[in-house]
């Protein structure tokens, strides 16, 4: 072969590599086109500036109404002094109704396909504990004889693991002990989602799909605004809800009163009764992550 | 073989070079280097090749001689303003090294059709593969078959294969510098090349596994946030990098050297070369370490999950190199002997059944105490709730493992590579579905809440995971490519400096 | 903004933090006042439902006075089998009390609740007949820990409404029904479109 026609062969095998590969990655401009550089500049959380954090707020305002077609609000309230929230749960009054897991599904906007949410309903024997046996998927009249119902969700623990393998600390733990999630800062690698003992993180496989009519427009930075694919995300107690004084939406929606929730800090506070008076237990806790959620049976 | 009748006789850069030298000798003798420089390097291989880079010197080809002729190799190597700083202080050859490394990255486009029709497969793999991703990047994550159940699969699954294969690779090392092997000398370059092009897939699968690969900055120190000292894949981060580029300066190193005809100052590359011994035993345990310090994850919450990893790493990296071996013999004039092959055969043989105990060990320690903690085992041996689907996975992975240490121990496979080539495929397989999909699967299966949520990788995930395993061929192959172009004296200072355009060199050198 | 700005603010982020932290004044919501408790009074404290609808199509509630204080009534029977003319059909489970262990029922009179010891309660007071009998539960509820509550757990930025007994509990069948749980999770969802291909996820 000669040295022309081998060069020519050569040229004209890059050139259709070259093409191959343009057609290959086609698909990333559907990814990269959503992204604007602000976004992808975006500094972590703790890092902005009370100024570059209004700007943010803008700025994520604006790209949900024009991404999802609604007009939102998007707070960033920090933690108040003199607060830490704990949350009770009475087994022996939760019907497993499932009402919490609607609600927050509601109030967090979460995707509609997937009917998401950070509560998930365990349907559990009388008389065991054994996790084995709970059933997640019940479909029937509740509550069931011989069943107690333990809903599960984000235990906001003293001790996470999961704040502990994030790469990018992207998840921390406020002064007020909800554990949160900066969503533009998640790499997506998953690895919380690995080591949380409760399954309590979610992932966004997909962007969230919501009707504009459904979406709630009253959101916070680090709770239910609408995330991006691709980033974790998990229950936050409402912070939005919860720093300016309100009960969270689980607590709302809960029928009969199982849920409790308030200030551990304050002598007065319901949970502080709830600790002080019931046989109060958590969830594994022989793994030492300390949780703020308490279960307790009223008998 | 088709030889070429017209090959080049120009002073073009492929000038002295002949089309093909994969098996049929070179066609002439005049347009090629002597052919003392195709003799294999047994014994202190820079000795010997300072000596014969000698004699070619002065038995310079007839090309060579119909222009001016050049002085002999040892005294061009002064004359020319010395590469290599032999005064100290700051290196001169960074830029001659960086020329080196482009002169043998085009020796890359320089081969036979098969060569050709090899990294074509290769490259059409990895395209697919790449596209895959991108669909997989613009689309979600749901492309793939995870879920907030089973939330890593086989992307991380084939991320800790290809580490292991990267820690093994070096494996060889230990019995060529600590043991002083001088046979398995001459092959260490390959276990450091493999090892090179396992680190590139095992990162490339951790970048698929990312949810938002766009943000991969947010890992860099300074400019982002870096978890450490406390998230294990911080850790990770570091050593998978510091292993990639202490391969890169051992293997770059000792062919530069080769390619000057110098022999390799040992400050450079044997305190390297110690270092990655303990860098890789290193660099698979902070794998290990990232699934072991969970808690939550009762399956990998044990101290035996990094010897394991250590083990089978060193099943995985030696079974690869066998065949690779093998296939540098069969397609490379470059000499190996016996000697590695066998070395590395008794290394499988230690290997391999400690593996097996270990994993028996865990099935005891699960199966006889029995509870909740069982369930992952039992899911991966049996089956859960009548979930089965990892269980064909795991037996067919023991019966690999099993037939392969039969294999290894067989006298017969002493001599007969075809069954020790199988024995090795076996144990590749076997180990990789134990530490791929038999670990990270299960470490999932029952969840925290004991759920049974079933994961079968999704076409998108089968179609990137292949064009990685693609793209990492091609990263060997041609690393393998270069090495024998130097190991066996096509590519040298000699050719590279006689290809150079005249105004390259520097005036008064007698040229 | 390049890299090197963002290095920059970084450092003045470093020095200057803690800006942030002091807790905001917050607007306080509508609804009900800091510090009020506001207990629901459920409508069938005080009115009964009849099969009628109003012009709008909602069912129409009579008040209890309406016909209690311009008829003659019955004396309470034993069981609620008894009822021949008006309240028939009511069901009753709740343990061996009877209708005159609770209620107060004289001609031309509204209807009153009594306690054990003879005390008489309006019908809205129903609570305080409860709790006498239901210690546990009520001790439970006054603390927070029983029966559904709206509003704020700070009732220094506002106030509450917590459900009635009754809102969940017919005093007549207190145990409350069984209802359908609203869906669970769907742990796997299908993929729009499956590229070519792919396949569909259940």
């Amino acid at each position: 072969m000669t040295p022309t026609k081998r060069r020519t062969l050569k040229v004209l095998g890059a050139t259709l590599g070259a093409s191959a590969f343009a057609y290959a990655v086609e698909p990333l401009r559907a990814f990269t086109q959503n992204i604007t550089l602000d976004q992808f500049l975006q500094g972590h959380f703790k890092e902005l500036t009370p100024e570059q954090l209004e700007v943010t707020l803008a700025r994520l305002e604006q790209e949900t109404k024009d991404r999802h077609g609604r007009d939102v609000t998007i707070r960033a309230d920090p933690a108040i002094e003199g607060v830490e929230f704990g949350y009770g749960l009475n087994l022996s009054i939760c019907v497993g109704c499932r009402k919490c897991a609607e609600a927050c599904h509601v109030e967090n906007n979460h995707d509609r396909a997937s009917n998401n949410s950070y509560i998930r309903v365990l349907e559990m024997t009388q008389g065991s504990f054994n996790l084995e046996h709970g059933n997640a998927s019940y479909d029937h009249a509740v509550p069931a004889p011989d069943k107690y119902y333990l809903p599960v969700q984000c235990q906001q623990c003293d001790n996470p693991p999961c704040t502990k393998v994030c790469p990018v600390e992207a998840t921390w733990k406020e002064p007020d002990g909800i554990v949160v999630v900066d969503y533009d800062w998640c790499i997506g690698c998953r690895y919380c989602e690995a080591a949380c003992p409760y399954h309590a993180r979610r992932f966004n496989w997909t962007t969230p799909e919501i009707a504009p009519e459904e979406i709630n427009p009253d959101q916070g930075y680090l709770s239910n605004r609408i995330r991006p694919q691709g980033v974790m995300e998990k229950c936050t107690f409402c912070l939005h809800r919860t720093r300016r004084g309100e009960l969270p939406a689980c607590l709302e929606a809960c029928p009969t009163g199982a849920r409790v929730f308030g200030n551990l800090l304050d002598p007065e506070s319901e949970i502080r009764w709830v600790l002080a008076n019931k046989r109060v237990f958590v969830l594994k806790e022989e793994l030492g992550t300390r949780p703020r959620f308490f279960y307790f049976f009223d008998k | 073989m088709t030889k070429d009748a017209d090959a080049p006789t120009d002073s073009s850069p492929d000038a002295g070079l002949p089309s093909d030298e994969w098996t049929s000798p070179p066609p002439a003798p005049e347009t090629l280097p002597p052919r003392s420089l195709r003799l294999p390097m047994r014994t202190d291989s820079s000795a010997t090749m300072a000596r014969m880079l000698e004699e070619a010197g002065k038995q310079a080809s007839p090309e060579i001689r119909e222009s001016e002729r050049p002085p002999a190799v040892s005294e061009r190597v002064t004359s020319i303003p010395p590469p290599i700083s032999s005064r100290g202080g700051v290196h001169p050859d960074i830029p001659s090294y960086t020329l080196f490394l482009w002169r043998i990255a085009k020796t890359a486009f320089e081969s036979t059709w098969r060569y050709y029709l090899w990294m074509t497969m290769l490259t059409i793999l990895a395209l697919i593969g790449v596209n895959a991703w991108a669909g997989q990047t613009g689309g979600g994550m749901i492309h793939t078959n995870m879920t907030d159940h089973v939330s890593w699969g086989l992307y991380i699954a084939n991320f800790t294969f290809g580490v292991g294969l990267a820690a093994g690779a070096v494996m060889m090392v230990i019995p060529a510098y600590v043991y002083d092997d001088h046979d398995m000398h001459d092959v260490v370059i390959f276990g450091e090349l493999l090892a090179i092009a396992a680190i590139v897939i095992s990162l490339l699968f951790v970048i698929v596994d990312m949810g938002r690969p766009d943000r991969l900055w947010h890992l860099l120190p300074g400019i982002g946030r870096f978890n450490w000292p406390r998230s294990m894949l911080t850790w990770d981060v570091i050593v998978l990098n510091g292993y990639l580029l202490l391969n890169l300066h051992i293997a770059g190193y000792l062919l530069y050297m080769r390619f000057l005809g110098r022999r390799p100052a040992r400050r450079w590359y044997v305190p390297f070369v110690f270092i990655s011994i303990g860098w890789a035993i290193s660099v698979h345990a902070v794998t290990a370490f990232l699934y072991a310090g969970l808690g939550g994850r009762p399956f990998w919450n044990t101290a035996l999950l990094a010897p394991r990893f250590i083990v089978t790493a060193f099943v995985s990296g030696p079974a690869f190199v066998i065949v690779l071996l093998q296939v540098v013999r069969m397609f490379s004039a470059y000499q190996i002997g016996d000697g590695p092959i066998h070395t590395l055969r008794q290394i499988l043989r230690v290997t391999i059944p400690a593996n097996l105990f270990m994993f028996g060990s865990e099935v005891f320690t699960a199966f006889y105490s029995g509870g909740a903690h069982a369930a992952s085992m039992r899911y991966l041996l049996m089956g859960l709730h009548g979930k089965t689907t990892l269980v064909p996975w795991m037996w067919g992975a023991l019966a690999l493992n099993f037939a392969s240490l039969l294999i290894v121990y067989l006298p017969v496979s002493r001599k007969n590579l075809r069954l020790l080539t199988a024995g090795c495929s076996m144990a590749f397989g076997g180990i990789w579905v134990e530490k791929g999909m038999g670990l990270i699967v299960p470490g999932f299966v029952p969840s925290t809440l004991h759920e049974v949520i079933e994961y079968q990788p999704s076409l998108t995930e089968w179609k990137v995971s292949i064009g990685i395993w693609a793209a990492g061929l091609i990263v060997l192959t041609v690393a393998v490519k270069v090495a024998l172009r130097v190991l066996t004296g096509r590519v040298t200072i000699d050719t590279y400096a006689h290809s150079l355009p005249p105004r390259a060199l520097p005036g008064g050198t007698g040229l | 903004m390049s890299v090197r700005h963002r290095a920059i603010l970084l450092a003045i982020c470093l020095t200057a933090c803690g800006a942030k932290d002091e807790a905001r004044q917050l607007a306080p919501i509508l609804g009900s006042a800091p510090g009020e408790v506001e207990i629901n009074v459920p409508a069938k404290l005080s009115s009964i439902e009849v099969d009628a609808v109003d012009p709008l199509g909602r069912p129409l509630r009579i008040a209890c006075a309406t016909c209690h204080t311009t008829k003659e009534t019955a004396v309470l029977p034993e069981s609620p089998s008894e009822l021949q003319a008006f309240h028939v059909g009511l069901q009753f489970q709740h343990g061996s009390n009877r209708c005159a262990s609770c209620h107060v029922s004289e001609p031309l009179r509204a209807p009153k609740l009594r306690l054990a010891d003879g005390t008489e309660l309006p019908m809205t007071e129903a609570l305080q007949l409860c709790a006498q009998c239901h210690g546990p539960q009520y001790r439970d509820y006054k603390a927070g820990a029983h029966g559904g509550m709206q509003g704020f757990w700070d009732l220094r930025r506002g106030g509450r409404t917590r459900n009635h007994c009754v809102d969940c509990h017919d005093p007549h069948v207190p145990k409350p029904p069984q209802v359908l749980p609203a869906a669970a999770m769907r742990d796997r969802i299908p993929v729009a479109a499956p590229a070519r291909g792919e396949e569909g996820h259940e």
